[in-house]
């Protein structure tokens, strides 16, 4: 990871200055914005698939039971004396260990017959969770894992917890207790054993060095001990661990794009076709627990499933193609993450102060809210998701509130325009014409409201297919044509394959 | 290219249960190589459930199926399915032509995609279902029948030699109808064989040549015309069948 970490910055020192990355790494909202840009593409690609196989639920299942993953993990390393960290490779394996356990557990309460899936979902996590609670609260002591971290998560702070890479002038330094720079105290050996002080003539002392060991090259900078600053660069353990991720998963979505879709369409085909299909699932909740994991710092177990599943539903509404929901989910969470951050220091969509706006309501109602605005960054990340969800929902030009209700309006006007059309055209010239068409009665042969009726004579007549003779509607050549056409329309069935079904 | 006179399939003591509860029992079948045959028998009788364990689909609690002499694993290539139209998601967000070019997946095999000859294969098969202008449409868009055939044309480039329909008529209109009739029959001239599930009585002579009826167990399986009798309609449908006139079989039930 390190190694990469490296090669990373190394291509980046090619088009910035190692001043300028540091600046720019350094700022919260740079951090901030790029993990949960990340954390978005890596969410919206995996769960497009978990979205059309019915399985959102199951990412939140996930990003809860992976805390028992983490936890788990955390024990182990603490056992084996190493430092707790929610960057280390052990937690990959205690995540994926704690999807495919969450998958199994649900499947097999699920073959049982006695409980159904959602049920299932329902058993299966929160005892995984509560679980991994308990642990937590006996015997993990660690700042990772407090309640407020699980909950939402310190994206803020993703910028503070780095790994320092050096470039130049990189020594790293050893002190020993002769060095002039080592700190020597003295320390009572027997003191404690005898219940003396180490005044009394009997203490034994020994030289301890406060300083002494192995220092690297950022540690030496930031104790003192060089004259000349190293070339240093620190970079957020978050972004190495997403962009990774967001390789992972990118990689897995466009080798098995094939297999992943013909999966979520037709399981049952695919498994006849010799495809894996349950191989495939366990493979998708492996990234989905992966991904929460390395979302966990970010934006907690709660609020990473909107991650998964507000920017595929979105993409859902504006596409009819696999491949558009797999471009569009990731930069409409992109663009949440992005806007967020901004909506969670009072700005919304980049335009609109939203400090001003409750200036405006405090002098209109009198009210005395605070004006201050600094809330929570993944919270406020959400919101923004769910603001283009809903803007896609009521606007998509196709699945749209608006142009649903526009259309069916339409058809609904065209509907009423052909049924009266049709009416006239079956009394006209008929001994009944003079009672079936006469204008001003024409609405209580439909049982409509006469204002209904003739909203619709006017627009046939502004349309040119009906003129009144004489107080009676009479069609016009173009409205008899328009009948016709409309007949022939909806009476004689469309694309016939040439079949003779007698035939033998 | 398996020789005429061969079997194509043999079922040997096929039993599927659900907890203990067998919803086929015993079956033992022999299908020659192209027949084009009905399965019929009445709701629960296990007429999908029998293609589902041929296939492997769902698993077998006793009893082995062979395809050409050989278990379905081996060969794979030599069988198209046909599922019930309602086994799937029809608002998934993927075209006609997707659909149908998922039926060459298999011969893909994992991780190569398909191109552009397997984009003419699918035309072709479209074109034959009468389908070939709707080809980028979103599959929501389609009528019943016309998913219907969708899926027919995803069989049909899978080129197989044995095909199994569950229900292709179920809910279809005239039009689809007749268009899946000739496509079976196209398929039989080609040397194929297909086995149908089936669920319209009166149809069953005109269209099928060979027919087995089940319920749970094989109540008679053979040539149409031997084995569509009113005897035997009872014995699978129980006393619904009441009279079969001049192979038009009336007030049948179920």
């Amino acid at each position: 990871m390190m190694g990469l970490e490296r090669a990373l910055i190394e291509l980046l020192l090619h088009f910035i200055t190692r001043e300028d990355l540091n600046a720019f790494l350094r700022s919260p909202q740079h951090t901030a914005t790029l993990v949960g840009c990340l954390i978005a593409v890596c969410g919206a690609l995996l769960g497009t698939f978990l979205l059309l196989r019915g399985l959102s639920l199951t990412s939140d299942a996930i990003s809860h039971t992976v805390l028992l993953g983490i936890v788990l993990a955390f024990m182990l390393m603490t056992g084996a004396g190493l430092e707790g960290d929610t960057a280390s490779p052990w937690l990959i394996v205690g995540a994926a260990a704690a999807g495919v356990g969450t998958v199994a557990l649900t499947e097999a309460l699920q073959r049982s017959g006695l409980v159904r899936q959602d049920a299932a979902l329902g058993l299966a996590f929160p005892l995984l969770f509560a679980i991994a609670v308990i642990l937590v609260s006996r015997f993990v002591d660690d700042v990772h894992l407090d309640d407020d971290a699980v909950l939402v998560g310190e994206i803020g702070l993703a910028w503070a917890n780095t790994n320092s890479h050096c470039f130049a002038r990189c020594e790293s330094l050893r002190i020993r207790p002769e060095d002039p720079a080592a700190q020597q105290t003295r320390h009572c050996v027997n003191c404690r054993e005898l219940n003396i002080s180490p005044r009394d003539e009997r203490a034994e002392f020994i030289e301890v060095c406060g300083n002494c060991g192995v220092y690297t090259p950022a540690q030496a900078w930031s104790a003192g001990l060089l004259d000349e600053a190293p070339a240093l660069v620190f970079f957020p353990k978050s972004i190495t661990v997403m962009l990774a991720l967001t390789a992972l998963t990118a990689g897995f979505v466009a080798l098995f794009y094939k297999e992943l879709k013909l999966t979520a369409f037709d399981a049952a085909l695919a498994k006849s076709l010799g495809f894996r299909p349950v191989a495939l699932t366990y493979a998708l909740m492996i990234l989905v627990s992966l991904v929460a994991v390395g979302a966990f710092d970010a934006v907690g177990s709660i609020l990473v499933v909107a991650f998964f599943i507000i920017p595929p539903a979105t993409a859902y509404l504006l596409t009819d193609r696999l491949s558009g929901m797999l471009l569009l989910g990731p930069i409409l969470g992109g663009a949440g993450a992005f806007f967020g951050y901004d909506l969670a220091r009072g700005w919304l969509f980049g335009i609109f102060p939203l400090a001003e706006g409750i200036a405006a309501l405090n002098r209109l109602f009198g009210l005395q809210l605070p004006e201050a605005w600094d809330s929570s960054i993944s919270a406020s990340v959400v919101l923004t998701m769910f603001v283009i969800f809903l803007l896609a929902w009521i606007l998509s030009p196709r699945y749209g509130l608006v142009a649903s209700g526009l259309r069916r309006a339409n058809s609904r006007r065209r509907f009423e325009d052909q049924v009266v059309l049709a009416h006239i055209h079956n009394h006209q010239d008929t001994p009944s014409q003079a009672i079936e068409l006469r204008a001003a009665t024409l609405h209580q042969h439909f049982r409509w409201t006469p204002q209904k009726m003739s909203r619709v004579l006017m627009r046939l007549r502004a349309l040119g297919f009906v003129s009144l003779e004489a107080g009676s509607a009479v069609l016009t050549e173009r409205g008899d044509a328009h009948v016709h056409a409309f007949r022939n329309h909806m009476l004689v069935a469309h694309n016939i394959p040439d079949i003779d079904p007698t035939q033998s | 290219m398996p020789e005429s006179g061969e079997l194509a399939l043999v079922i040997d003591d096929l039993t599927v249960a659900y907890d203990q509860k067998p919803v086929i029992w015993d079956i033992d079948l022999e299908v020659p190589q192209g027949a084009l045959m009905a399965i019929v028998g009445p709701n629960g009788a296990g007429k999908s459930t029998l293609i589902k364990a041929a296939l492997n689909l769902i698993p077998r609690a006793a009893g082995s199926v062979l395809f050409y002499g050989q278990p379905y694993e081996a060969a794979r290539r030599l069988v198209g399915y046909v599922p019930q139209r309602g086994s799937v998601d029809w608002d998934f967000p993927t075209s006609v032509l997707d659909v149908v070019t998922m039926g060459l997946y298999g011969k893909l095999g994992w991780l190569r995609r398909p191109g552009r000859r397997e984009r003419a294969k699918a035309l072709a098969a479209l074109e034959q279902v009468g389908l070939v202008e709707f080809a980028g449409r979103q599959i929501s868009q389609l009528s019943g029948g016309q998913q219907q055939r969708t899926f027919l044309a995803r069989a049909l480039v899978q080129d197989a030699q044995i095909y199994f329909m569950d229900e292709p008529f179920a809910a279809v209109d005239a039009i689809t109808e007749a268009a899946i009739v000739n496509i079976l029959r196209e398929l039989n001239k080609r040397g194929c064989t297909v086995l149908v599930v089936h669920h319209d009585l009166q149809t069953v002579p005109a269209y099928f040549d060979w027919l087995t009826l089940l319920n749970v167990e094989v109540v008679a399986a053979g040539r149409t015309e031997q084995v569509f009798t009113l005897e035997n309609l009872q014995k699978a449908y129980g006393g619904r069948v009441t009279s079969l006139h001049g192979g038009q079989v009336l007030a049948a039930g179920g």
